[in-house]
């Protein structure tokens, strides 16, 4: 007992300096950022900052939940496509080209699609040759540019979980199927899918944490109204100096993912997850 | 049977060309802006080609002083980094720690909610005792940042190492110190080396951090860059993305057998 408890101790010891930075630098920030967003111009305690955000932004509220939900339905069903395929046939051009966003900046993302997607861009100057016409629509500055950005740099993570999934799937079963002459697709949706749902729950989740958290993607794709919260709570702190809406802001996209969040720490820290077990 | 085999041929060039134009095509452009003296629609390709901001790079200026900042900042990043996350993940891989679950969830917070009101808020802190605008302030924020992949990284690479090596060795009489040294770390330098990889391209392609706490003297290269871009210096901000994606696609190939989904998923912004 006395040499568990010691060892106990030492763990501890171990994350200590880890835990104190997070302690200081998340924890403290957090809670600071909860506190400011029900302080008023004055320092007292009210409910202004949230009046302001729902006065204001409520559009741009279910915006961002609106195109976070698209680039969630769209990575997802592109995800599942390429891990199916690359589950049943091996093709490496395929398997290094859904791979190459993984590691690009977001930022720059953004830059490339400003320029491929604008109305006079690449995309545009490639297109209105091939199909002969004048001009065509930039989607660039439309909410379908901004989906199609997220979808770019988010499918390849989905896809890099659902494919993970697939291929740790004990293969007997799908041997069995196909041995009763079930097609490919049926297989898919009758034993890949079903036995994968906690992966793709996951990479749903994390799809729409990283969407709606993103900053980089929408201030540089997208219209300028509405436009997605992470751009307004940017524009308060720069040009109003407004910390407390900004924050009030940061809270509502908290409680927003929170039953997503808390979904995902629970299957992460269960055995499942695999990070401890 | 000839046939069919020319229509799935077919089929296979379209979807090559198809794919090619989706995940190739955003970055053809960035490569023609960096080489374009003057562009103007409906040309297909810019009219005048120059090296002038390829030069520009190499010579002293705001350019490359943005790129050497952010190398700088990224490098500390790492050291710290690592040095926080080695014993975290030893002390998770090796040790029953009490409310372990509590300190899990901790250390994956940060990946679950996003991050954009922690850097504000850090950034309203820094301003009060001076780190803001300051080239500290950003590493102190990507330190934190980075943690929470660094430290699951080295614990999968801990973990991956048999526990029974490290147990022979101190029946062997090694002290516990030794005999980390001489088995656990040697063996982990791998996995060390591909957790200071990940932090090292997050950090240096960061842009939210590094935009509100180095506001208003620091600029890195993701920051002049977002300026260039938003006052349409195409070519300035063009150059800089290439120069920042070049190292991430070299190291993807690098580390593609540590590619795990949970590991990346602090990366973005």
């Amino acid at each position: 007992m006395q040499q568990k408890l010691r060892s106990n101790f030492t763990g501890f010891l171990f994350i200590l300096p880890a835990l104190a930075v997070l302690a200081c630098l998340y924890v403290f920030p957090l809670l600071r950022a909860i506190w400011i967003s029900f302080l008023d111009k004055s320092g007292n305690i009210s409910l202004a900052n949230y009046q302001k955000v729902f006065e204001f932004y409520l559009r741009d509220i279910l915006y961002s939940v609106a195109i976070s939900g698209l680039t969630v339905v769209t990575a997802l069903v592109i995800s599942v496509v390429i891990a199916s395929y690359l589950r049943f046939k091996e093709w490496k051009f395929l398997d290094y080209m859904y791979r190459l966003p993984l590691f690009i900046p977001f930022l720059i993302v953004g830059h490339a699609m400003r320029i491929f997607l604008a109305p006079h861009g690449t995309m545009n100057s490639l297109l209105t040759r091939i199909f002969m016409v004048e001009e065509l629509p930039g989607l660039s500055t439309s909410w379908v540019g901004l989906l199609w950005s997220f979808t770019w740099i988010m499918t390849p993570f989905a896809t890099l979980i659902v494919l993970g999934a697939f291929k740790a799937l004990d293969s007997s079963y799908v041997e069995a199927a196909q041995n009763l002459g079930a097609s490919k697709l049926k297989i898919v949706f009758s034993i890949l899918i079903p036995l994968s749902r906690s992966s793709i729950m996951v990479a749903m989740i994390l799809t729409f944490v990283r969407t709606i958290s993103s900053l980089t993607i929408p201030i540089m794709v997208g219209p300028n109204s509405p436009t997605v919260i992470t751009v307004d709570m940017m524009f308060r702190v720069n040009y109003f100096n407004d910390w407390g809406v900004a924050n009030g802001l940061g809270v509502v996209s908290y409680l927003i993912v929170m039953v997503l969040a808390i979904y995902y720490l629970r299957f992460m820290i269960s055995e499942r997850g695999g990070i401890k077990g | 049977m000839k046939n069919f085999s020319v229509w799935k041929t077919t089929l296979k060039i379209v979807f090559v060309i198809l794919i090619l134009f989706l995940m190739i095509g955003p970055l053809v452009g960035i490569v023609l802006w960096s080489f374009a003296m003057r562009w103007y629609w409906p040309s297909p390709v810019p009219q005048d080609f120059t090296l002038r901001y390829w030069i520009d790079v190499f010579k002293q200026g705001r350019v490359l002083d943005s790129i050497i900042l952010s190398s700088v900042i990224a490098l500390i990043t790492v050291g710290l980094s690592l040095l926080f996350a080695i014993p975290a993940a030893y002390g998770f891989a090796r040790y029953k720690i009490p409310a372990e679950r509590l300190f899990l969830t901790l250390f994956l917070m940060p990946q679950a909610f996003p991050q954009l009101p922690i850097f504000i808020n850090l950034a309203g802190m820094f301003g009060k005792i001076g780190l803001r605008g300051n080239m500290w302030g950003i590493v102190l924020a990507h330190t934190m940042a980075s943690l929470v992949f660094s430290v699951w990284i080295i614990t999968a690479t801990f973990k991956s190492i048999p526990i029974e090596l490290e147990q022979a060795a101190q029946n062997l009489g090694a002290s516990k110190f030794k005999t980390f040294w001489s088995i656990t770390f040697p063996l982990s330098i791998p996995g060390l080396i591909s957790g200071a990889i990940f932090v090292f391209l997050w950090s240096l392609g960061e842009f939210t951090a590094a935009f509100f706490i180095g506001a208003p003297f620091i600029q890195t290269a993701p920051v002049l860059m977002y300026t260039a871009s938003m006052g349409y210096n195409m070519q300035i901000a063009s150059v800089i993305s290439i120069i920042l994606v070049i190292p991430s696609l070299l190291f993807m190939i690098l580390i593609q057998r540590y590619l795990k989904a949970e590991y990346i998923s602090g990366l973005g912004g």
